[in-house]
């Protein structure tokens, strides 16, 4: 893969990390009242919209993250070798990482 | 100022576990430069020392050292300018060092010649060529200033990056890559993409800019990478056109002049009797 498209993602979700969790900074802490309270929890946890919403940020934010781990890692200088083996790394630590968040939200939809 | 001292990196791979200094005190003359101080060591006070230079105006680039800190050109630095009586002398980090102030630039020559750095065209032209490839002086002028590149291995020694990763290609190939991309008369940007846009390639380059702050020649490769971004997502996305077949200069035969040779000036041979 081509490490432009790899870059151009970075940009895609970087600006979608803006948007969204201004949304959420909008929506819970600066319109409503207390968003740490039982019932704004709840009544969050039960909204297909703000699940939607999450799970984008856990998306776009793992991406975000993962990539600039990569990027500061590859500067190491890495043989060809290795890079293969940090993009399969990077992959599946991301994945894992993505399985396990992602069930906390919709557990508790 | 009438007594310079020059602190001079020595190190001969062969006698010396490591760089050391050595100091040299010199006389100085109006307008002498650091490669002048350096040819008055060699001559007058120690014969051993070695330094690589050729043209002593800033063309051929072959006495790029660390001079007080800063990569610069020995031949092209003033010692006036550095407003210092002492100068510390260094070879070009970011290169192994062959001895004292010689740098190994074959890491530099290696990647620029990865990047395919001549124009590439697949016409009847370019194999059976019949005159040059006319270019328009707005066309020259998008690449121009990348094309004044003398190889002499500053920008590589003042970019952060190339510290860090030797695998970097660095800003010298990476300016080269667009110079000879944005070219008109070229149609090899696709193979020079496959070198460029990879994970040591242009996308690990912060901008921080020590390669157009180094250049002695006044090319701004911070610039050219960033336009290289913008050609390598442009082609990505296959947004890029498709560039016209560059025209050929008429033949001599085919051109007229612009001006007629008024008939008079012609020497006619003489009328035999």
């Amino acid at each position: 893969m081509r490490e432009s498209y790899l870059k151009i993602l970075q940009y895609i979700t970087g600006i979608g990390i803006f948007f969204l969790v201004g949304l959420h900074l909008l929506i819970s802490h600066l319109s409503s009242g207390d968003p740490t309270e039982w019932s704004s929890v709840s009544r969050r946890a039960a909204s297909a919209g703000w699940l939607t919403i999450y799970i984008l940020i856990l998306i776009f934010g793992i991406y975000h993250g993962m990539h600039g781990v990569r990027g500061l890692i590859l500067e190491l200088s890495l043989p060809n070798k290795a890079v293969r083996v940090l993009n399969w790394a990077i992959v599946f630590i991301g994945l894992a990482i993505f399985g396990y968040a992602v069930s906390i939200p919709i557990h508790a939809f | 100022m009438e007594k310079l001292t020059f602190k001079v990196q020595r190190y001969d791979p062969d006698k010396d576990k490591k760089p050391y200094i050595q100091n040299f005190t010199i006389p100085f003359k109006h307008g002498m430069t650091v490669l002048d101080g350096l040819i008055y060591i060699k001559e007058n006070l120690d014969n051993t020392l070695s330094f690589r230079s050729s043209c002593r105006m800033g063309i051929c680039g072959s006495c790029g050292m660390l001079i007080n800190k800063l990569p610069m050109l020995a031949c092209h630095t003033p010692i006036e300018e550095l407003k210092k009586d002492t100068i510390e002398v260094r070879p070009l980090p970011n290169f192994p060092i062959i001895k004292d102030l010689i740098p190994d630039l074959t890491p530099l020559f290696e990647k620029h010649k990865s990047i395919k750095p001549y124009l590439i065209q697949d016409t009847e032209e370019v194999e059976k060529p019949t005159a040059e490839f006319l270019q328009a002086q707005g066309q020259l002028e998008e690449f121009v200033q990348f094309a004044y590149c003398v190889k002499c291995g500053l920008c590589m020694a003042a970019c952060p990056t190339v510290a860090t990763d030797k695998h970097f290609l660095g800003p010298q190939p990476l300016a080269q890559a667009y110079r000879y991309s944005a070219d008109r008369r070229d149609a090899g940007a696709k193979e020079r993409f496959k070198q460029t846009d990879t994970p040591h390639g242009l996308w690990l380059c912060h901008l921080a800019g020590a390669c157009s702050e180094a250049c002695p020649k006044g090319v701004d490769p911070a610039l050219a990478i960033q336009l290289l971004k913008r050609a390598t997502l442009a082609d990505s996305f296959r947004l890029t056109k498709k560039k016209p077949q560059p025209s050929v200069a008429p033949s001599p035969e085919q051109k007229k002049p612009k001006i007629a040779v008024p008939e008079f000036t012609i020497k006619k041979p003489a009328a035999k009797s």
